[in-house]
């Protein structure tokens, strides 16, 4: 599996690269903000997409809305990461086709549970 | 200060550390905190603003901030890099997060900023409230949990 991790803290970015690595996912590449992470989906091609919610240029939420308004990007699982744990952000990522959302802190198996409900979600 | 308030970040201490750390905080004595500067060498500081107003602070001695950032990123590292500050700096938002997740089951609805980091020890802070500090150290064992050196993290807040 292919994973774009999308943060505007590279160390944040490496944070979850660590995490995927405790659950065998190895194949990672990165972005610092929605709007990069769209250049990069222009280019490469990837198997989930897991986003920060506040960054600067483009927000996780605007990414999502993006992503889920573009035919070549939507079917592509979308996971949420956030310490925001306030139900109304939440509820703006549902509505805005978020596929599954994690709240910081996670266990690795909690983020393995997260994506494969994202995941199925999608169908995939 | 009533309990409620220092609750929430006990609860969001402890729960970060065991998720994203595999180890055990223990608490130890909360003091009043007297003199305004940091407890530790490295400082994670963030404002709270919303039905209440606040700052929290977290606070690790050099070894401490290096098996923080040894155990989150992976990587090895020997000295307080910009990495390391980083790493503080995102180990202070998720457990504000955290313990904002819990005020809001109290029906406390909290917004916080983007972190700060100070490194160097006994550097001067000012906190925007007017009430005490309350201090909270944790201890926790740089053996992942398998005895050994402990080290401590303060937690330091300050919320009206």
């Amino acid at each position: 599996m292919r994973v774009l991790v999308v943060d505007d803290f590279a160390t944040m970015r490496k944070i979850i690269k660590n995490v995927l690595r405790q659950i065998n996912i190895d194949n990672v590449i990165e972005a610092e903000n929605g709007k990069h992470a769209l250049d990069v989906l222009k280019k490469e091609e990837v198997d989930l997409i897991i986003s920060d919610w506040i960054m600067p240029e483009m927000t996780g939420i605007d990414f999502l809305k993006a992503c889920k308004g573009d035919d070549g990007i939507k079917n592509v699982p979308f996971l949420m990461v956030t310490a925001e744990a306030q139900k109304d952000c939440i509820m703006e990522a549902i509505k805005s086709g978020v596929d599954n959302y994690i709240v910081k802190p996670f266990t690795p198996e909690k983020l393995q549970g997260a994506i494969d409900k994202a995941r199925a979600r999608i169908g995939k | 200060m009533e309990v409620k308030y220092i609750n929430p970040f006990i609860l969001a201490t402890q729960t970060v550390f065991k998720t994203m750390l595999g180890i055990t905080a223990e608490l130890g004595k909360p003091v009043l905190k007297t003199i305004n500067s940091t407890s530790g060498d490295v400082t994670g500081i963030m404002g709270l603003v919303g039905d209440k107003k606040g700052m929290i602070a977290i606070s690790l001695k050099n070894d401490g901030a290096m098996f923080v950032f040894k155990t989150l990123v992976g990587d090895e590292c020997n000295s307080i890099s910009p990495e390391v500050v980083d790493a503080i700096g995102e180990l202070t938002n998720i457990i504000s997060g955290q313990a904002r997740k819990e005020f809001e089951k109290s029906g406390i609805n909290l917004k916080a900023a983007i972190p700060m980091v100070v490194v160097g020890n006994a550097v001067e802070m000012n906190f925007i409230t007017k009430i005490p500090i309350i201090s909270l150290p944790f201890y926790f064992s740089l053996n992942n949990g398998n005895g050994g050196e402990k080290e401590v993290m303060f937690v330091d807040f300050s919320f009206e």
